[in-house]
């Protein structure tokens, strides 16, 4: 694990409004590669505004984030001649993958279209060479069979995990997740934590909005905690859930545990 | 009232029936398909986010948030959007009479539309002019449609599609759009419907649809019920099985989406679950 950082945030600000409604309200807090940063706190807090402001799903009202250097919620970039060129989020987005709660995945695709799309279409891959490793990950998720099914057949569980190797297919630097187990029947959370424990393995740099304190614990290797649109306390996960400071997020605790 | 010898009359000229009634069909189909493309157009020009004046919000923001103000109103100002706004409130609300004069007698008055006989009878040069009037008119209608549908897809296809590094217009084509244009296929049928039955209009500017056959028969028999009813019978049976193979097909979709009604319902509930564990 290298500490290299890859993501940097700094004092990011979200507001709704005129600021009358403060989703974030100033947060830094750097990425590093190999992280596996889990999110957590109470509803409201701007977990969600926070996670899907690193890929600019949701536009920053300020502060910036610092993508291997590069600010990418500026709309132009200083190129090494001084030219000012526009600044291509997409390309920035394709090294982020994002996991959703509600798997998002095409209803009117297959699987393997599903995760062979992007790729083939952004990326410029060709077909055969996308299939091939979209069914080895299909494969790594026990759902190579599945490939010519559509998303309406499959389970919550299966969906879930399609999603997360959808999102491998691009070959992301790091991996975002939003509750991506808190749409599932109890019974299936065991399976797409499974994956995402296996990729954390891996080395993948993950940032996980989370309900889910066991799989924080034991798989996270630092831990936010939000309340208010603030980061109000932040360590290990041996730090947060055995000596927490801060009274929110003992209250937080209390409540959850 | 009707009388048998002028029905008899009248089925002497059937030629001229069935000459209408592929006049008015091919009317209404070429119709549909250029109106669907240009309300495709028009559609995303009404959904599109161009914003020529935005530099005057000095916001940082690629989408402007609503905010009170003149300065801002114009900031917020989107010609696509205003071009396609009017261009469906005049079309709706103006007779389709007179859109089709105005597109045969003056617009394409002056232009040479090549005169030569459609299928040995329909005279081109006036087959034109109904086809543009009408699928300029049913253009604004199916906008609306389209628009609906473009709406109707979840947020999140949308953002999982951009996540994936996808961009706006590939988005559009090739995770929105599909997704609509399936959920609204019954609708565009009944415009289909719809412009075979305003098409009999055209028959004013001379165009060999159903219409004109009537007309055509009554100067040679002079009556006009008996034709009109076999003209009536005619439209009949072209609309009703058209509408019921829609209706058909509608059904058949919405069983579709009440699979995945109750696979959301279920979602709902064990997020609810999750929530209180
Ligand atoms: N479009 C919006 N307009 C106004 N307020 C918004 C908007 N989106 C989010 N908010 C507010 O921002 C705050 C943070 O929301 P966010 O979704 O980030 O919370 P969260 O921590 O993810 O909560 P949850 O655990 O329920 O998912 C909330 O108070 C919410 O009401
Ligand atoms: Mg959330």
């Amino acid at each position: 694990m290298t500490n290299e950082k890859l993501i940097q945030v700094v004092d990011l600000k979200k507001h709704y409004n005129r600021g009358a409604i403060r989703a974030l309200d100033g947060v830094s807090v750097d990425i590093d590669r190999g992280d596996v940063m889990v999110v957590i706190g109470p509803s409201g807090s701007g977990k969600s505004t926070f996670l899907r402001s690193l890929n600019l799903m949701e536009e920053p009202t300020g502060g910036a984030i610092y993508f291997e250097g590069q600010d990418i919620t500026q709309k132009k970039v200083v190129m090494p001649d001084g030219k000012k060129v526009r600044l291509d989020i997409d390309a920035y987005r394709r090294k982020m993958g994002m996991v959703f709660q509600h798997f998002n995945l095409f209803p009117h695709m297959t699987i393997l279209d599903n995760m062979t799309i992007a790729p083939v279409q952004v990326a410029g891959i060709p077909r055969a060479q996308a299939e091939e490793k979209a069914m080895a990950l299909l494969s790594r998720v026990g759902l190579a069979d599945r490939a010519g099914a559509y998303p309406l057949q499959l389970s919550g569980g299966q969906k879930q995990r399609v999603a997360i190797v959808r999102a491998l297919a691009m070959e992301p630097q790091v991996m975002l997740f939003d509750e991506p187990t808190s749409a599932l029947d109890p019974e299936m959370v065991g399976e797409v934590l499974d994956v995402m424990k296996e990729l954390a393995r891996d080395g993948m740099t993950m940032v996980v909005v989370t309900h889910e304190m066991g799989f924080a614990r034991e798989v996270g290797n630092r831990v936010l905690f939000m309340d208010a649109g603030k980061l109000v306390e932040q360590g290990t996960p041996e730090d947060i859930f055995t000596r927490p400071q801060n009274p929110r997020l003992q209250d937080f605790l209390s409540k959850v545990l | 009232m009707f009388r048998a010898e002028a029905f008899a009359k009248t089925f002497e000229y059937a030629e001229l029936f069935v000459q209408g009634l592929i006049c008015t069909v091919s009317l209404s189909a070429l119709t549909v398909v250029f109106g669907f493309i240009l309300a495709l157009a028009l559609a995303v020009m009404r959904l599109s986010d161009i914003h020529v004046f935005r530099f005057l919000s000095r916001e940082r923001q690629r989408s402007l948030t609503a905010r009170g103000g003149a300065l801002y109103a114009l900031a917020r100002f989107n010609p696509l959007r205003f071009l396609s706004t009017v261009y469906v409130e005049v079309f709706r609300a103006t007779p389709m009479l007179v859109q089709l004069f105005i597109i045969y007698h003056v617009v394409l008055a002056g232009v040479g539309i090549p005169t030569f006989k459609l299928f040995g009878f329909i005279r081109f040069e006036r087959f034109v002019p109904c086809v543009v009037a009408l699928a300029l008119n049913s253009a604004a209608y199916l906008c609306e449609i389209i628009r609906a549908g473009i709406q109707s897809i979840d947020g999140g296809q949308t953002e999982a599609a951009r996540s994936l590094g996808m961009s706006p217009w590939k988005t559009m084509r090739f995770v929105v759009l599909p997704q609509a244009i399936k959920n609204i296929l019954p609708a565009i049928g009944n415009e289909f419907v719809t412009i075979i039955k305003e098409s009999s209009i055209c028959y004013t500017v001379g165009v060999q649809d159903i219409m004109y056959a009537v007309t055509t028969v009554k100067s040679a028999i002079y009556t006009i019920a008996e034709p009109l009813i076999v003209a009536t019978c005619v439209y009949f049976c072209l609309t009703f099985p058209t509408s019921k193979i829609i209706a058909h097909f509608e059904r058949k979709m919405s069983a579709g989406d009440r699979r995945s009604g109750a696979d959301t319902a279920r979602v709902r509930k064990s997020k609810n679950l999750a929530l209180k564990g």
